[in-house]
């Protein structure tokens, strides 16, 4: 069976990703809003990366830095609750 | 001076008068240091992200305010001494504080919260008055207008798509 012809690689296109914070000056960065910050979360809990999220690295540490905050005043999980069995 | 402003969770299994202890002694240590209280903001009672101290439930209290190092220092031992706070943050937001900005700035605030006061007196005299009025006069003329425009709406719509059938 001939191979495939296999000339180009797999094309997608990269969707350039902007930083949330810096196109929305309304949206502020707070500890406090634990709301905002859980969509920067993944469901186990994990911050996610820039690479993914697209922030700018100004706003991804003060990021990081108010989910932090957020962890320790237990508004945020440090780890998700196991769901009640 | 440098404003602060300092959160504080209070285990929610306490009583109310526990929890308002805790606000009359930590506001008093701020203002016992010299520092300035601006706001003292609750948001009662939230459920933790995880258990801190055997319980799932917090008073959460955060305060602003303008003081010196060493205010927020007594603060913060005060905090570790009470076994009701279960945890506390303390956010430097300006180094520098100008006090006349400052008193400005809480003028502002109680002219604010007087005015939503009157607002809320006022919206909760109309209110008041509006079910009055309703518990005067009896309330079904209202929900017959409300019922009636749609029902004829719908005779006309009906009828032209059953004709063409019809025709058939």
């Amino acid at each position: 069976m001939p191979a495939l012809p296999r000339r180009r690689r797999k094309q997608f296109f990269v969707r350039r990703k902007v930083c949330r914070f810096c196109v929305d000056s309304k949206l502020i960065i707070d500890y406090k809003d634990a709301a905002t910050l859980r969509q920067f979360i993944t469901e186990r809990g994990k911050i996610i990366p820039r690479r993914i999220s697209g922030n700018c690295a100004r706003h991804q540490r003060h990021l990081t830095r108010a989910i932090k905050r957020a962890r320790l005043l237990a508004l945020m999980p440090y780890v998700p609750s196991p769901p009640p069995a | 001076m440098r404003r602060y402003e300092t959160v504080w969770v209070v285990n929610g299994d306490l009583p109310d008068e526990e929890v308002k202890a805790t606000i009359d002694k930590f506001t008093n240590i701020i203002t016992g240091q010299g520092g300035t209280l601006v706001s003292v903001e609750e948001w009662g009672r939230r459920k933790l992200a995880y258990k801190i101290e055997g319980t799932l439930r917090g008073y959460y209290i955060i305060a602003d305010f303008a003081g010196l190092p060493d205010a927020v220092k007594e603060l913060e031992r005060n905090y570790r001494i009470d076994d009701r706070v279960i945890r506390y943050l303390t956010m430097k937001k300006a180094d520098k504080v100008d006090v006349a900005a400052l008193e400005a700035e809480m003028a502002a605030k109680a002219q604010e919260a007087a005015r939503r006061t009157a607002e809320a007196e006022k919206a909760a005299a109309e209110a008041a008055a509006q079910e009055a009025a309703a518990a005067a006069s009896p309330a079904p003329p209202a929900a017959a207008e409300a019922t009636t425009p749609p029902a004829e709406e719908k005779p006309p719509e009906a009828e032209p798509a059953a004709a063409p059938e019809k025709e058939k």
